[in-house]
């Protein structure tokens, strides 16, 4: 019995996981959940484990917890594919919206999986926002309130927001494009105009807020109403 | 007689760089300088065009030390410019924070920069050693500071809660509670490290040159949050005139300005306020300043360490006195995260708190958009750099054949201390040609 990872074919065992598989012949796939502790059944837990099962005519990328996932003969498998990546990442991502932030550059314990794989998957911070505790109407942005929390890198533990103040950006612009896309057209759709939101962002961020200005020109945020 | 030439780059146990310098040949004196070497800042060019929410953020950035201070004379500014009313309550967390704040500043500049040089030592860690029990004491005050500024503001140093109109976040009867206990627990320990200092004084000189002394009065409390600015020449001048006090010239020795008013030079600060407003502190601060022989009108501005210690035990009575007002009326709710509606009007506005070291003013003038178009922030270091150069010319001569030059330099650094100078933030804006 065979499957192809990346490519090469390895020899496997009916009931063998892919995870294991891949193990055994040094293919690296990150876990969070998997550990000399954990012998017993597999809790496929954290899903950093993802690999898609090539197939062919395949609509939808056929994504997999890979310790979970029986080897069947011949099936393909990619640890590396740009759709496993994203996924891998975004996973991440979430796994880290309830952590305390700026995981990347913590040396707390010096020799920690999940400050290596934001390192690995380039997590540059997730927004204020998921830190921020008001929801609803303690929202400044739903009150008509400039507050910079969408685009603003973490780490803070929301001080200002918590303390009944928007957020000024004083940790800097977010570094992770696509966090930071999202977070302006979150200001967009509420309401708030391209000079609102840099004029609140020279305040502490007066360098970034350059490319801050050129990433928005770049993807015709706020754009709105020029047309009108 | 032996040539003195005293050259001391910079004076340590403050904040920023000052320069002393003595320079006498046989006996007499050529010069004697208070350098301010400190870089200029812009701090009233930063806040230009900037909106009205924004400038107290901005200027609480000034100083490390008295950020609530400049926060709140920045918001005072803004508020007298719109006509922002603030409600009562409001007012006396205001002033509890400047307590805070006031406790903070003082507690570090006579426990860890000017209690070094009564017992001797270069700094504060060899008096962890010598006095572990004092220094704790000390440090126990230090942290009561920070928790009323925490409790008040948000934070211990650049308030975050304090904004134009009131408070965007409250502090719960709880923490008031809390914190009242600790006041109260905090006054034996007061008057211990009051003894613990009495026992030192000895070592503070004894130097007297007569001067003004300028601070805010207030008809019925010891002013520190508003009032009208008073001097003991006499003459009350309402703060929208503080100009006409502060008379800011430039000399060539110093990036910071000079003031002087009635006099060659003035001088701001604890000393100055308890000389005006003596008879207004609370009666336990009282009794520590007759402890000390501190009586208004005290020339003495070595003494300005014992009025700042003075002004430490004012704070936590009435810290417990404004604590006691709030809770027997209960704190009246506002909204989650408040933030009041105000229409931005055109105008000019001046606010003047007594923060730590002196009197301190800001002035905005904003346009109809609430953009501001011009400021000026006078700060009380850069009031006080003319007396200290005056004081260090009737010291010097009279040190000359009596002191070694080593005791001369302690003794001008001590003065200099004693002014708790924060040097760089008084170099505000300025149009010097450096030559």
């Amino acid at each position: 019995m065979k499957i192809v990872i990346d490519g090469e074919e390895y020899p496997c065992e009916p009931g063998q996981k892919v995870y294991d598989v891949a193990q055994e012949n040094d293919i690296y796939i990150p876990t969070l959940c998997l550990n000399e502790l954990n012998t017993g059944e597999r809790p496929a837990g954290c899903r950093m484990c993802l690999v898609e099962i090539v197939e062919e005519n395949n609509e939808e990328p056929n994504l997999e917890s890979s310790c979970s996932l029986p080897v069947s003969d011949g099936m393909e498998i990619s640890t590396k594919s740009r759709v496993v990546y994203d996924e891998r990442r975004e996973v991440l991502e979430l796994l880290l919206s309830e952590h305390q932030q700026d995981c990347r550059n913590c040396g707390i314990s010096g020799d920690c999986k999940f400050s290596d794989l934001s390192f690995e998957y380039d997590i540059d911070g997730v927004s204020v926002c998921s830190e921020c505790p008001n929801r609803k109407d303690g929202c400044f942005l739903s009150r008509g309130i400039i507050c910079l929390g969408p685009i603003t890198h973490s780490g803070c533990n929301a001080f200002c927001t918590r303390n009944g103040d928007p957020c000024e950006s004083c940790f800097g612009i977010l570094k992770n494009k696509d966090v930071l896309l999202f977070g302006l057209k979150d200001l967009d759709e509420k309401g708030f105009t391209r000079e609102e939101i840099l004029e609140a962002g020279k305040v502490f961020s007066y360098e970034e807020t350059k490319s801050l200005e050129e990433l928005i020109d770049e993807n015709d945020i706020f754009n709105k109403e020029v047309q009108e | 007689m032996k040539d003195i030439n005293i050259d001391v780059k910079h004076v340590t146990r403050v904040e920023g760089h000052g320069n002393i310098i003595v320079d006498a040949k046989q006996g007499k004196l050529d010069e004697v300088l208070w350098e301010v070497s400190e870089a200029p800042r812009y701090f009233e060019a930063f806040v230009k065009d900037k909106p009205f929410t924004q400038l107290a953020q901005i200027t609480s950035r000034i100083c490390g030390i008295c950020s609530i201070g400049h926060a709140l004379t920045s918001l005072r500014a803004t508020e007298n410019a719109m006509d922002i009313e603030v409600s009562g309550q409001d007012e006396k967390l205001r002033k509890l924070a400047l307590h805070g704040e006031n406790m903070q500043s003082h507690v570090l500049h006579v426990g860890y920069l000017a209690l070094p040089d009564l017992v001797g030592q270069g700094s504060v860690i060899p008096l962890a050693s010598s006095h572990p029990e004092e220094l704790k004491k000390v440090i126990s005050l230090h942290k009561l500071a920070n928790e009323i500024s925490r409790v008040t503001c948000g934070r211990t140093t650049h308030p975050r809660r304090l904004i134009p109109g009131g408070f965007s976040k409250l502090p719960s009867p709880l923490e008031l509670e809390k914190l009242k206990t600790k006041l109260e627990e905090s006054v034996p320990v007061l008057k211990e490290v009051a003894s613990f200092v009495k026992e030192l004084s000895p070592a503070l000189p004894d130097f007297e040159r007569e001067t003004e002394f300028i601070s805010l009065t207030h008809d019925d409390e010891y002013a520190f949050y508003g009032g009208k600015i008073a001097s003991t020449d006499g003459g009350i001048t309402p703060v929208d005139d503080y100009l006409s006090v502060t008379n800011e010239y430039v000399v060539p020795q110093s990036t910071a300005k000079y003031t002087k008013n009635n006099r060659e030079s003035y001088m701001v600060g604890a000393l100055a306020r308890l000389n005006n407003n003596f008879d207004q502190l609370t009666p336990l601060a009282k009794e520590v300043a007759e402890d000390f022989d501190l009586s208004p009108v005290c020339h003495n501005p070595y003494m300005n360490t014992i009025a700042q210690l003075v002004e430490v035990v004012h704070s936590v009575e009435d810290s417990l006195q404004l604590i006691n007002e709030l809770l027997d009326k209960g704190i009246e709710e506002q909204g989650l995260n408040y933030q009041p509606d105000i229409e931005p009007k055109a105008g000019t506005g001046v606010g003047a708190v007594e923060v730590p070291r002196g009197i301190l003013f800001h002035e905005y003038t904003y346009d109809e958009e609430g953009r501001c178009t011009k400021a000026n922030c006078i700060i009380p270091t850069n009031q006080n750099h003319g007396n200290i150069q005056h004081d260090m010319e009737k010291l010097v001569p009279e040190m000359i054949g009596e002191k070694s030059e080593d005791e001369m330099e302690l003794t001008l650094e001590m003065l200099v201390r004693a002014y708790d100078p924060c040097i760089s933030c008084s170099t505000h804006y300025l149009d010097v040609e450096f030559r």
